[in-house]
C-alpha cells in the first residue's frame, strides 16, 4: 500500500511540474506584452518600461521559469495584472465558492446518479430503464450554457422559485454577519449556525447545482448501470440467485462493491469536467468563484490570474485523481497490485 | 458504520481538507486582507436613519470596479466610484459643451490663455472633515502630477500653481491651455485631502457626495457608497442614500436582475435586450453617444497603402450604412473624427460607401478585378463583435474589388506591440480622450512620432504636426477658431491624406428601473451615474 501510494504522488508531482512549465510558457509565448495589461491601453513608454521591470520581464526566459517555478514553491503566485492584488489571495476568495458548488453538485449527482443507475440495472430493458437511459442521455448532451440560461429565465425570472443570481443574500451580511472558518459559505453558515445564510446559500445553490450535476449525474447513471449489469452475470451472481437472494439484494449487497470501483475512478474525472463545467456555470448564475475569475482574467489578459487558476485546477484534478486512486485500492484491494 | 457511509464520509473530509488546510478560520466575512465590511453593521440605520435599504441605489458593472483608488493614479473602471467620491473644480456638460462649476464657482483666464485664476467654493469640506482650499487644491494637484501615474499627463501645461487666498487658486502656464476642460477632467483632476489618501478603500479623501460603507474585493456585492452627510449641496429625502456595485458579468443574469427590481442601472445592454427592454414593464431605457469611436488606421508609412489612392479607395469601400444598421443602435455613424458633443465635431461629414469610385482609384493605383490582386493585412481586437463586423463586412466587399483583406483579431496587447513595430497594412481600434477635448486625437494619434506610440497610421506632416501644436492655444483663447481649424484639420487627415476611416462612434445601451427620476448620461464620464442627482419615484 506505501509503495503504491509514493509511486502516484511521484506520478502526481510530475504532472504538477509538466503544468507549471506549460503555464510558464503558455504566459510567455502568448504574443503581446504582459506589462501593457497591467500598465493600461493608453500607457507611456516609461509607464511600460516600469511596469516590465517590476515583473522581471526583462530577464532571459529561463531565468523568469525558475523565477517563476521558486516563487509558486515559496507560495508566490504572483500579482494578477488585472486586481493588483497577490493571485493567491485572489484564489482563496474564488476557490471555496467553486468547491462549495461542485461539491454540491457532486454530491446531488451521486445521490441521483447511482439509485437511478441501480434501478435501471434492476429493469434491464424494461420502461424504467429506457427512461433512465434516455434521461441520462439528455443530462450528458444537453449543453451547460444553454441549461443555465434555461433554468435561470424558466425557475428564476418567470416562476420566481429561486433567486436569479448570486451566492446568498447579501444584504443578510448587516443583519446576520457570517463568521468565516473554511471560507466555503455553506459550511461556516452550518457550523456557525447561521441559519437566515445558510438557507438563503441552499436556495442560491439549486439552480447552478442542477446544472453543474446534470452531466455527472447522467454519467454515473450510465456507468453503474452498466457495472452492474455486467457484475450480476458473474458466477458469484449465479451463486447468489442459486442461494436463493432475490435480484435486488443480490444487486444492492453483492454487485455494488466491485461495481462501484470503475464509479468512482469515473467521479475523478467528472470533478474535474465539473469544475471547468462550473465556469461557464458560474458566469451565469454570477457565483463568485473560480470560473468568474477565470473569465475576468481571459478577458483582460491577466496572465499572472489565468496561470493561477490553470495551475490551482491542475492541482485539483491530480489531486481528486489521487484520492480516488487511494479510496479505489480501498474498496476493492484489487487495483492495489497493479 | 458501514463501507458506504464511511466512504461518504471520507469524500466529504476530503473536500474539506482541500481548503480547511489553507484557511485561518474564525474571520468575520471581508476581514483580512479586505476592508471589515461589519465595522459599518451598525451605521446605516443610525447614520441616515430608517430603513437604509429603501433608498439604496444599485448598479450592476460586468466586471470588477476597484482596482485603484488613489485618486491620483486611478485610470481605469473604478471612475464610475470615484467620480462620486471625489469632485473636480470643474464639471464637463456635453450638452452645452463647456466646462460648469463644481468646486471652483467661477474661474477667469488671460487673453493669451497663460494664466488661470479659479475662485473656489466656501464652506466645503473634505470627508475627514477638514476644510477644502486653494492651498489643499494645490496640494491635491501636485501630489498628482507628481505621481506622474494615470493620466497625469493632463497637466503637462501647468508649469505653477498658486494659492492666492484661501479660495483663489492661480495657475501659471507653459503654453495655452484650455485649463478649465482639463479640470473637468474624469481622470486624474479630483481634489482631495492628500494626508488622507488610502490605497486599501477603507477611507476617502474627497468631497463629493459618497464615501466608503463597504469594499469587498472578488464579491458580488463589491462596493457600497454611503451619503456623505456634511455635503456641500445639502440633502433631500427622496435622494439614494446608499449605493450598491453589483457585479454581474453576464448581460442576460443583468437584464433579469433589472426586470425583478434587483438592481437599478445595467450599463449596457446589447441590441436585442434593449428592444425588449423598451417594452417591458418597470424599465425604462436610456441611450447615449459616447466619446469613443473606432478608428480605421491606413498604414500611411509602408506597404500598399502608402499610395493614398488605395487608402481613399478603402475608405469608400467601407459599407457605414451597412455597419451601423448592423449594429442596431450599440453604434451610430460617426461625422469626422470628433464625436458629437464635444468642441471640433464637425456635421455633414459623414462617410458614405462609392465602390465604383474605390475601383476606380484602385485602378490608377494599379490594383483591381482586371488587374493585379491587392493583399492587406488588418489587425483588430479579439472578442469585439462590433468590430469583427466591420472587418466581415469589409473583406467581403474588398473580395470584389478583388482586394483579399488578411484580417486578424488580435489581444489589445498584441496587435500594439505590432503597431508599434509597423506590421500592418490596415489597424483597427477604439480611441477616447480622458479630458472631454478633441485635442487627445489629434496630439496621441495623429501627430509625428519617431517611435509610434499611437500613431498607428504613421502620418508624418510638419505642416498637420503645426496646426496640431496650436490647438490648445485656440481652444483656450478663441473658440471660434479653434472649430474651424479642428474641421481644416479633419478634412486633411481624412480627405487629402486619407490615413483614417471613422465608421461610428459607439453609443451606451442603458436599462434603468422605472422609479429611477434624472438620470442623464455624460459622455466625459464614461458609464457614470452620478447618484447625488437622481431621486426614487413614489
Amino acid at each position: 500500500m506505501l509503495r503504491h501510494l509514493a509511486r502516484r504522488l511521484g506520478q502526481a508531482l510530475l504532472v504538477v511540474a509538466g503544468v507549471v512549465v506549460l503555464t510558464f510558457a503558455v504566459m510567455r509565448l502568448v504574443p503581446g506584452d504582459p506589462a501593457v495589461a497591467f500598465a493600461g491601453p493608453k500607457a507611456t513608454p516609461e509607464q511600460l518600461a516600469e511596469a516590465r521591470a517590476r515583473f522581471g520581464l526583462d530577464d532571459p526566459l529561463p531565468v523568469q521559469l525558475v523565477n517563476y517555478a521558486r516563487d509558486l514553491v515559496t507560495g508566490d503566485w504572483g500579482t494578477s495584472l488585472r486586481t493588483r492584488q497577490p493571485v493567491r489571495d485572489d484564489l482563496y476568495l474564488a476557490f471555496p465558492a467553486s468547491l462549495e458548488l461542485v461539491g454540491a453538485a457532486l454530491l446531488l449527482a451521486i445521490a441521483v446518479g447511482i439509485p437511478l443507475g441501480v434501478l435501471a440495472a434492476r429493469h434491464n430493458r424494461r420502461l424504467p430503464d429506457f427512461g433512465v437511459r434516455l434521461g441520462s442521455m439528455l443530462a450528458v448532451s444537453v449543453p451547460v450554457f444553454w441549461l443555465a440560461l434555461a433554468l435561470q429565465t424558466v425557475f428564476a425570472s418567470h416562476l420566481g422559485w429561486f433567486p436569479v443570481a448570486g451566492e446568498y443574500d447579501t444584504s443578510l451580511d448587516t443583519t446576520s454577519p457570517l463568521t468565516l472558518w473554511t471560507n466555503i459559505t455553506v459550511v461556516d453558515a452550518l457550523i456557525t449556525g447561521n441559519w437566515p445564510i445558510f438557507t438563503s446559500t441552499l436556495e442560491h445553490l439549486v439552480l447552478p447545482a442542477v446544472v453543474v450535476a446534470a452531466y455527472p449525474a447522467g454519467v454515473i447513471a450510465q456507468m453503474t448501470r452498466a457495472a452492474l449489469i455486467e457484475e450480476s452475470g458473474q458466477d458469484h451472481a449465479r451463486l447468489e440467485r442459486a442461494l436463493g437472494f432475490g435480484e435486488t439484494s443480490i444487486l444492492t449487497k453483492f454487485a455494488l462493491r466491485p461495481a462501484l470501483s470503475p464509479v468512482l475512478s469515473l467521479i475523478a474525472l467528472v470533478f474535474a469536467y465539473a469544475i471547468v463545467n462550473g465556469f461557464l456555470v458560474e458566469a451565469v448564475f454570477n457565483w463568485p468563484g473560480l470560473g468568474r475569475y477565470a473569465a475576468e482574467s481571459i478577458r483582460s489578459l491577466d496572465t499572472p490570474g489565468i496561470a493561477g487558476v490553470t495551475l490551482l485546477v491542475a492541482l485539483v484534478y491530480v489531486l481528486a485523481n489521487l484520492v480516488v486512486d487511494l479510496l479505489q485500492g480501498f474498496v476493492d484491494p484489487r487495483t492495489r497490485s497493479r | 458504520m458501514r463501507w458506504h457511509k464511511r466512504l461518504l464520509v471520507a469524500g466529504v473530509a476530503g473536500v474539506l481538507a482541500l481548503t480547511a488546510s489553507a484557511c485561518a478560520g474564525g474571520q468575520v466575512r471581508g476581514a483580512g486582507g479586505t476592508p471589515q465590511p461589519q465595522a459599518s453593521s451598525g451605521s446605516p440605520a443610525g447614520q441616515t436613519g430608517g430603513q437604509a435599504n429603501d433608498s439604496t441605489f444599485v448598479y450592476a458593472p460586468n466586471s470588477d470596479v476597484v482596482t485603484d483608488w488613489d485618486p491620483a493614479t486611478s485610470y481605469s473602471n473604478e471612475i464610475v466610484a470615484l467620480a462620486n467620491i471625489y469632485e473636480g473644480l470643474t464639471r464637463y456638460n456635453s450638452q452645452t459643451k463647456q466646462a460648469e462649476p463644481r468646486l471652483a464657482t467661477e474661474w477667469t483666464s488671460s487673453d493669451d490663455g497663460k494664466e488661470w485664476t479659479f475662485k473656489l467654493r466656501q464652506g466645503v469640506k473634505f470627508h475627514t472633515g477638514d476644510p477644502m482650499d486653494a492651498e489643499a487644491a494645490k496640494q491635491a494637484i501636485e501630489r498628482t502630477i507628481g505621481k506622474k501615474g494615470g493620466a497625469a499627463y493632463i497637466w503637462d501645461p501647468v508649469d505653477r500653481i498658486e494659492a492666492v487666498d484661501a479660495s483663489t487658486l492661480k495657475f501659471t502656464l507653459k503654453y495655452a491651455a484650455p485649463l478649465d476642460l482639463v479640470t473637468s477632467s474624469g481622470y486624474a483632476a479630483w481634489i482631495y485631502d492628500v494626508d488622507a489618501v488610502d490605497a486599501d478603500g477603507k477611507t476617502t479623501a474627497g468631497t463629493g457626495p459618497y464615501t466608503i460603507d463597504s469594499w469587498k474585493k472578488g464579491e458580488e456585492n463589491e462596493l457600497t457608497l454611503k451619503a456623505f452627510e456634511d455635503y456641500w449641496g445639502g440633502w433631500k429625502p427622496e435622494q439614494y442614500k446608499k449605493v450598491t456595485f453589483r457585479v454581474t458579468p453576464e448581460i442576460t443574469t443583468a437584464w433579469q436582475l433589472v426586470q425583478k427590481g434587483e438592481v437599478n442601472f445595467v450599463r449596457r445592454l446589447n441590441p436585442q435586450l434593449f428592444e425588449q427592454a423598451g417594452m417591458t414593464q418597470g424599465v425604462q431605457t436610456a441611450q447615449a453617444q459616447s466619446f469613443q469611436n473606432l478608428l480605421v488606421l491606413f498604414n500611411t508609412a509602408a506597404g500598399p497603402t502608402k499610395d493614398v489612392k488605395v487608402r481613399q479607395a478603402l475608405q469608400l469601400a467601407i459599407d457605414y450604412d451597412g455597419l451601423a444598421a448592423a449594429l442596431e443602435g450599440s453604434g451610430v455613424k460617426a461625422s469626422g473624427l470628433v464625436p458629437q458633443g464635444l468642441i471640433g465635431h464637425v456635421n455633414g461629414m459623414e462617410p458614405k460607401q462609392d465602390l465604383p469610385k474605390a475601383q476606380q482609384l484602385l485602378a490608377e493605383a494599379g490594383y483591381g478585378p482586371d488587374l493585379e490582386e491587392l493583399e492587406l493585412s488588418l489587425t483588430y481586437a479579439t472578442g469585439d463583435e462590433d468590430q469583427k463586423l466591420l472587418v466581415t463586412l469589409l473583406s467581403s466587399t474588398l473580395k470584389q474589388l478583388n482586394v483579399t483583406l488578411r484580417a486578424k483579431p488580435m489581444s489589445w496587447s498584441a496587435q500594439w506591440d505590432l503597431g508599434k513595430k509597423g506590421g500592418q497594412d490596415v489597424f483597427v481600434m477604439y480611441w477616447y480622450p480622458d479630458y472631454p477635448d478633441a485635442y487627445s486625437w489629434f496630439l496621441n494619434v495623429f501627430k509625428s512620432a519617431d517611435k509610434p506610440q499611437f500613431n498607428l497610421s504613421y502620418l508624418k506632416n510638419a505642416e498637420i504636426d503645426a496646426a496640431i501644436d496650436k490647438l490648445p492655444e485656440l481652444t483656450a483663447t478663441d473658440k471660434l477658431a479653434a472649430e474651424q481649424e479642428y474641421q481644416r484639420l479633419q478634412q486633411k487627415i481624412i480627405q487629402e491624406e486619407a490615413a483614417v476611416a471613422v465608421p461610428y462612434v459607439q453609443r451606451y445601451q442603458r436599462a434603468l428601473s422605472a422609479d429611477v427620476q434624472g438620470y442623464q448620461d455624460n459622455p466625459a464620464y464614461p458609464s457614470v451615474v452620478f447618484f447625488y442627482d437622481l431621486t426614487r419615484a413614489g
